[in-house]
């Protein structure tokens, strides 16, 4: 084996330097600016009767199919279910009271939908931006422009993009769309929120939730687990969670406070800022060819025109 | 161009038994993509929500454009380097890349769901995207591909023009543009193979970057912020492996000599790559060691471990040694190695690593996945096949000249040697295998499916303490305005939701159950008229040293004028700007009533389903009834079942249709269920066994004729008769419960709801053979009373079902006559054990009584107020033909078919101990006729602490009975007695039809019914005062409460109804006399108040 010589020796090291240079960038977050606008809601577990009441709502708010047995059947809880392509919230029960001071009851229940991230992973991973996170808050779809590569459902850390697979031709990614209106985004009124029946689900500004869901857990120790699921979870989400027994035991997911899509981000601008890396090295590559090529026609000019290769072909040609 | 090294076309035959196997590969799979653009991608693929991508994109994609990095590897070897030597290598490697990425775009354009957006990318541009980045790089290194593809392309085009070959007139004719293009091409060439090289090592390493959006669903095995540079260092390391595997493979197929002599020094370069990977990516998880958690999935491990060791460690050590490189067969052995080794980590990194937490399957390629994948790859091959043919793109053929074919560059004394051949196509196939049961190994859940599932909900019966309140009760003072009864009805909650009716809601019973501490739900108390937010009256009640628990009215006088507030007087809506958590008046409503109901368990579990508290509204059926005109009342049904079905297979098992059921309250018959009306004997039209058509009118059901009738078809089930609400249905008299033919029952149907009184009581106002002739409280006004007639179904409004509480069309109630029971209505479900207390310091007397008397009893102190209700009738009169005569209530007191009859009207019922059970007299159970035979009696006596006086009404009757078998007679009556009058026939028919024996001789009986009385409750003003009952001078306060004179409450003791002189029996009840003076059933020896001297 012949010993590392300068040459391969640059080029390693170029082709080290430029793929390390994702582990030394810095996550961005003026890629994603926080508003202070951003709605959610506040969903206090400890409180929900599992009526079904914002699966009504929401299947007929967004003209759902209807289906083969009514919302009121409580059979439909006996399974666990996630989103599909015509539900876009589920409510799932679990055995157990939902929280230490209500022992006498035996179920808890947990709505699942869209967590409309803060820092959205879908709204990153997107490669044509159908996925955006409106001014508002909400993370919208738009089909119009989606190519149906479902690269956005691998992204969610939550689970909870569902796709019409049975659609031919115009299959679309389907989610909770936060009740958005064209004209005046969310508005006030997402149909579960103003469904629920003992307001388990609170719509309002994100901030104000915060600070009911803080003062709720400062005020009722006993009830509550001292944490508020979406607060930080993935970078924050815009659905906040109130339980009174650890998440997951209620079907929801332990997850990191950082936002994935801010490592990818970091990798990809850390490469790809401003091109520079790729632009230095094609001018590296042109460089070395060009080199190449003047030794070349230097040697031919010596040598003469290259000898023929013979048709039996040495096994060690030099270089 | 023409030396024999230079690039040639193939010569050999293009349709082979391999290219003809590759088509017929293409075939099949392609056949499943067709069915993909029609179907959609859930009727080919095993893909779903929480594994969105399968095999299309890991393999197909990811694999694919690694495994063609051959292209780009080999253009910087040759190009840029300047290894001139490899130059024979380069044009079928780039052919290689470009089929590779031609086809992955084919294969992308296929598992994309908007495939004919696939354009939209290059306009709509989302910079955060791993994905677009590699998208647009993928699509412009294609278009590089092309360009250095476009060489050999026109070499062929120009090659075909000079050889004359066929399509050359038309080629010629383009030529001068052709060779133009191609000049240029040659001279722009180098940049575009520099950019090939950028672009490769973007995309390449950016495909590693993609699966890290999911780090929760990665496993820590692959998931490294190094996976873009241990992609783009595999990609670079299968490069030449790749060239390698394709050149020997061909020049194998061709049947030549492999160029063993590029091939052999090629293969050195390949250790270096591997080892530096193999470095980089042992490094890795060295690092991450601590966090890998190797034991936690042995089949992701072992993917691992197979990937690194048979995929890199094991290449690396055979390329070490040279005999390995020189050798055709071993180095073919070892590229592929490498290869699978990458293949294998595309798979672990896209596939295998990446686990869904929700995901209930466990995803593995369907066939129609795996077709697709196996034709992609034939038809890369295909392809390749199809351009070294008609383009100059192998080496080393010599050229054919007219006369003389074209000649391979060396010539194999024969064809390849078969063991060779074998022993590559066994080793691909191998591998294949290999690689299926790998990692079938790898996901062995991947073939079974787990579904989580919730286990049902037990409900638990915890022991809940009885409240002070039931054990001791309190008699507090209570305002005048208190009502029992409220019909929530916000006008607030009204204007934002129509899918629900008023709440009633019984005040009562919740203050009983509160303990008669009103601060359980009037919480607050707003101080001033816009306060909206209030004070907590524990804490404004704390301040003052005063501990809540009881009656506002305890201590304050001036409830009356000030009661505890309305909820909604602070709950309007949700988040107001003064207190933003406040609830709205929706949720405080439901917060409160279901939070409490949740944890009452005694003396009962409380409602908590939303539609035991408020029914929905009926939706306008008009738009989903489909009917054709006209239709058979069956037609109706089924239209009904439509959206209905468990309705129908609900009714098939209740008492209204099967008129059987539980009978629990029937002595004897306590654990029976099958004890049907069949069975009863009454003395109105004696029974339904012989005059089956008619009684069956007021069936609900179509044509219950005859015991033929199917009961196990929910077709039959009359809808209507409940559910009309137009007032135009109408049965079919006699004709067991079929409509009158003459009604159009479309619109009937388009117009159906909640049944009324109407409904309900089309049947029974009418029970007896005409209005209110059985029952005397259940008369056709209460359709529509006034509101002092009947209470809840006049001042009130309520419906049937309101009381009659209704779950699954199992209704609630018991009647004195027919045997089956779904359900027990109690008026202390509403009002409590302890209702009196409105009525202020009487009220502890009168709740004393609620354990011996009825409700009934003093609230309905008269009946048959508009209609008479029948009092007898004697059928051994009937059958003469006797002028019709009237009595004072203008009903007939003679008829031919019923013989004598009595009427009464505004009458005071009987009164009788019962303990809610009953004994009847069936068919076939034999009687004593010297007294007159009680076909059903409440039973119940003074000793029963479970018995209480309630009201009744008694029909008597003289009806047949057969002398020798001492049993009731049962004649048939309809188109037998009624119209032959022959009594001895009639019975003789009847007796046959219900089955029974019959002596042939017959006498006649007396009688007596008893028929429950339960309704027209009068308003509390109007019910029985204590003299009614009571010797006037022993319900005087004074008598106990000895200085309690000039306390004394005529309003309430007095007699109310003076018409009638003695209302109770107290003889005939069992007491010795009244009891207000000689004492109570069990204890309450009255003249306590008159301490023993």
């Amino acid at each position: 084996m012949k010993p590392l010589d300068r040459r391969t020796f640059l080029k390693l090291s170029l082709a080290a330097a430029g793929a390390a240079a994702p582990l030394g960038a810095k996550e961005k977050k003026d890629n994603h600016p926080l508003s202070p606008d951003y709605v959610g809601v506040l969903v206090d577990t400890t409180l929900c009767i599992g009526c079904r009441k914002c699966e009504e709502a929401c299947n007929r708010r967004n003209n759902l199919p209807r289906t083969s047995e009514p919302f009121s059947d409580r059979e439909a809880l006996r399974t666990f279910r996630r989103p599909t392509e015509s539900a876009f919230t589920v409510v799932n029960q679990f055995p157990g009271s939902p929280s230490p001071d209500q022992a006498v009851l035996p179920t808890t229940y947990a709505k699942v939908q869209c967590m409309h991230c803060l820092i959205p992973s879908c709204v990153s991973a997107c490669i044509v931006g159908a996925l955006t996170k409106a001014a508002d808050g909400a993370v919208l779809y738009n089909p119009s422009i989606c190519i149906g590569c479902r690269y956005c459902m691998v992204a969610c850390p939550f689970e909870v993009l569902a796709y019409e697979y049975d659609t031919p031709l115009t299959p679309k990614v389907r989610k909770c769309q936060f009740c958005t209106d064209r004209a005046k985004g969310t508005g006030a009124n997402p149909a579960c929120a103003a469904a629920c029946p003992t307001e388990t689900l609170v719509f309002g500004n994100r901030a104000d939730l915060l600070a009911i869901a803080h003062k709720r857990l400062e005020e009722r120790p006993d009830r509550y687990v001292q944490h508020i699921y979406g607060e930080n979870e993935v970078g924050g989400t815009g659905w906040l969670y109130l339980t009174g027994r650890p998440v997951t035991e209620i079907g929801l997911l332990n997850l990191p406070d950082r936002a994935p899509a801010l490592r990818t981000e970091a990798i990809q601008h850390g490469i790809f800022k401003y091109g520079i890396l790729p632009v230095a090295f094609y001018g590296t590559l042109a460089g070395i060819m060009r080199y190449n090529r003047r030794r070349e026609s230097a040697a031919a000019e010596e040598d003469g025109p290259p000898p023929e290769v013979s048709s039996t072909g040495s096994k060690e040609k030099g270089r | 161009m023409n030396s024999a090294d230079a690039p040639h076309r193939v010569t050999k035959p293009l349709f082979t038994f391999g290219t003809l196997t590759l088509l017929l590969l293409m075939g099949i799979g392609f056949s499943f993509g067709i069915t993909r653009l029609f179907l959609g991608l859930g009727s080919v693929t095993n893909l779903d929500n929480h594994s969105p991508w399968g095999i299309w994109i890991s393999f197909d994609v990811a694999c694919g454009v690694a495994l063609a990095a051959g292209g780009f590897t080999t253009a910087a070897l040759v190009e840029i380097f300047g290894r001139k030597k490899y130059i024979a290598l380069l044009r079928p490697a780039i052919l290689t890349a470009f089929l590779g990425y031609l086809w992955v775009a084919i294969a992308l354009s296929f598992d994309l769901g908007r495939y004919w957006n696939i354009w939209r990318p290059i306009f709509n541009w989302q910079g955060n995207s791993v994905l677009f980045e590699v998208g647009m790089c993928v699509t412009v290194y294609l278009m590089v591909l092309a360009i250095e593809m476009s060489p050999s392309i026109l070499e062929g085009l120009k090659a075909r023009i000079d050889d004359n070959e066929w399509g050359a007139a038309v080629l010629r004719k383009i030529e001068k543009p052709l060779m133009i293009a191609y000049a240029l091409i040659k001279i722009a060439l180098p940049i575009f193979i520099v950019a090939g090289v950028v672009l490769s090592f973007m995309h390449q390493s950016s495909l590693g970057t993609l699966m890290l959006i999911s780090p929760t669903k990665m496993s820590p095995l692959w998931d490294t912020n190094l996976l873009p540079l241990l992609f783009l260092m595999s990609a670079i390391m299968v490069g030449f492996p790749m060239v390698i595997l394709e050149t020997i493979y061909a020049n194998i197929s061709f049947g030549r000599k492999a160029e063993m002599e590029l091939l052999t020094p090629l293969a050195r370069f390949v250790p270096w790559f591997l080892g530096a990977y193999g470095l980089l990516k042992l490094g890795d998880l060295a690092w991450r060691w601590n966090g890998l958690n190797l034991g936690a999935d042995p089949g992701e491990t072992i993917a691992l471990l197979v990937e690194i060791m048979v995929g890199v460690i094991a290449p690396f050590l055979l390329l070490l040694n040279k005999a390995v490189r020189r050798s055709m067969g071993w180095l073919f052995f070892a590229v592929s190695l490498i290869i699978f080794g990458v293949v294998l980590n595309r798979i672990n990194v896209f596939l295998v690593g990446y686990n869904p937490p929700y995901s209930l399957k466990a995803y593995f390629p369907s066939i129609g996945e795996l077709a697709m994948t196996v034709a992609i790859v034939s038809s890369i091959l295909f392809c390749y096949r199809l351009l070294v043919t008609y383009f100059p793109i192998l080496p080393g053929y010599v050229a054919a000249t007219p006369g003389r074919p074209a000649v391979p560059r060396e010539e194999r004394a024969k064809t390849v040697s078969p063991f060779w051949t074998w022993v590559i196509r066994f080793t691909a196939v191998g591998f294949l295998l290999t690689f299926i049961g790998l990692y079938v190994f790898v996901h062995e859940r991947a073939v079974q499916s787990t579904v989580r599932s919730v286990e049902e909900v037990q409900r638990v019966k915890a022991a809940q303490p009885v409240h002070e309140a039931m054990a001791s009760a309190s008699y507090p003072q209570r305002p005048e305005a208190y009502k029992n009864f409220y019909r929530l009805d916000s006008d607030y909650l009204n204007s934002r939701s129509e899918d629900y009716e008023p709440v009633p809601f019984a005040h009562r019973i919740h203050d009983e159950l509160s303990g008669g501490d009103c601060g359980v739900c009037h919480h607050r108390y707003a101080m001033s008229e816009d306060d909206r937010v209030g004070e907590d009256i524990k804490s404004l009640h704390a301040s003052i040293e005063i501990q809540l628990g009881g009656p506002c009215a305890a201590c304050h006088d001036d409830m009356a004028s000030n009661p505890p507030q309305a909820c909604g007087r602070c709950h309007a809506g949700p988040n107001e700007s003064d207190d933003p958590a406040r609830l709205g008046l929706k949720g405080a409503y439901h917060r409160q009533c279901i939070g409490c109901h949740e944890r009452q368990l005694q003396p009962a579990p409380a409602p908590t389903e939303c539609s035991s508290c408020h029914h929905p509204w009926t939706p306008d059926h008009a738009p989903l009834v489909i009917l054709a005109e006209r239709p058979a009342p069956q037609a109706v049904t089924r239209a009904c079942l439509e959206c209905h079905p468990k309705t129908g297979q609900d009714l098939l098992g209740t008492a209204h249709w099967n008129w059987k059921g539980q009978s629990p309250t029937l002595a004897g018959y306590e654990n029976r269920t099958d004890v049907s009306l069949q069975l009863m004997v009454n003395n109105y039209c004696i029974a339904i066994g012989s005059n089956q058509y008619a009684c069956a009118t007021c069936h609900i059901g179509y044509g219950w004729l005859d015991s033929s009738f199917d009961f196990s078809d929910p077709a039959q089930i009359d809808c209507l008769v409940c559910h009309d609400t137009t007032g135009t249905y109408r049965k079919n008299p006699l004709k067991g419960g079929l409509p009158d033919p003459d009604l159009d029952l479309v619109p009937i149907a388009r117009k159906v709801g909640r049944p009324s009184r109407q409904a309900c009581g089309s049947c029974h106002f009418q029970s007896g053979g005409g209005p209110n002739a059985k029952h005397g409280d259940l008369e056709p006004i209460l359709s529509d009373p006034p509101p002092d007639f009947d209470m809840h179904m006049g001042a009130l409004g309520m419906r049937c079902q309101d009381c009659h509480a209704t779950e699954n069309h199992r209704i609630a109630g018991m009647s004195q006559t027919a045997p089956a029971l779904e359900g027990r209505v109690r008026c202390e479900k509403c009002h409590g054990l302890t209702p009196h207390g409105v009525a202020g310091m009487l009220g502890r007397h009168l709740d004393d009584h609620v354990r011996t008397i009825a409700c009934e009893t003093c609230h309905i102190p008269t009946i048959a107020r508009k209609t008479p209700t029948l009092l007898r009738r004697d059928y051994s009169t009937a059958g003469r033909d006797l002028p019709e005569t009237k009595d004072q209530f203008g009903m007939p007191t003679y008829a031919k078919q019923f013989g004598t009859l009595a009427w009464g009207m505004n009458m005071v019922p009987a009164y009788l101990w019962s303990d809610g059970t009953r004994r009847a007299t069936l068919i076939g159970d034999k009687i004593n006729p010297a007294r007159a035979v009680d076909l059903n009696s409440p039973m119940g006596e003074k000793r029963n602490p479970n018995a209480r006086i309630f009201p009744f009404k008694v029909h008597a009757a003289v009806q047949p009975y057969d002398t020798k078998k001492r049993t009731l007679a049962i004649p048939r009556l309809f188109e037998d007695y009624w119209v032959d009058f022959d009594w001895a026939k009639a019975i003789a028919s009847g007796m046959k039809a219900v089955g029974q024996e019959y002596s042939g001789e017959f006498g006649f009986t007396e009688t007596r019914m008893y028929s429950s009385v339960h309704h027209e409750v009068v308003p509390a003003r109007a019910a029985l005062g204590c003299s009614d009952c009571h010797r006037a001078e022993a319900v005087n306060c004074v008598r106990c409460h000895r200085g309690a004179a000039g306390m004394d409450r005529p309003e309430h003791t007095r007699k109310i109804y003076p018409e009638v002189p003695q209302r109770l029996d107290f003889k005939a009840l069992g007491y010795p006399d009244d009891p207000a003076i000689t004492g109570g059933r069990f204890f309450l020896k009255l003249g306590r108040g008159t301490p023993p001297q």
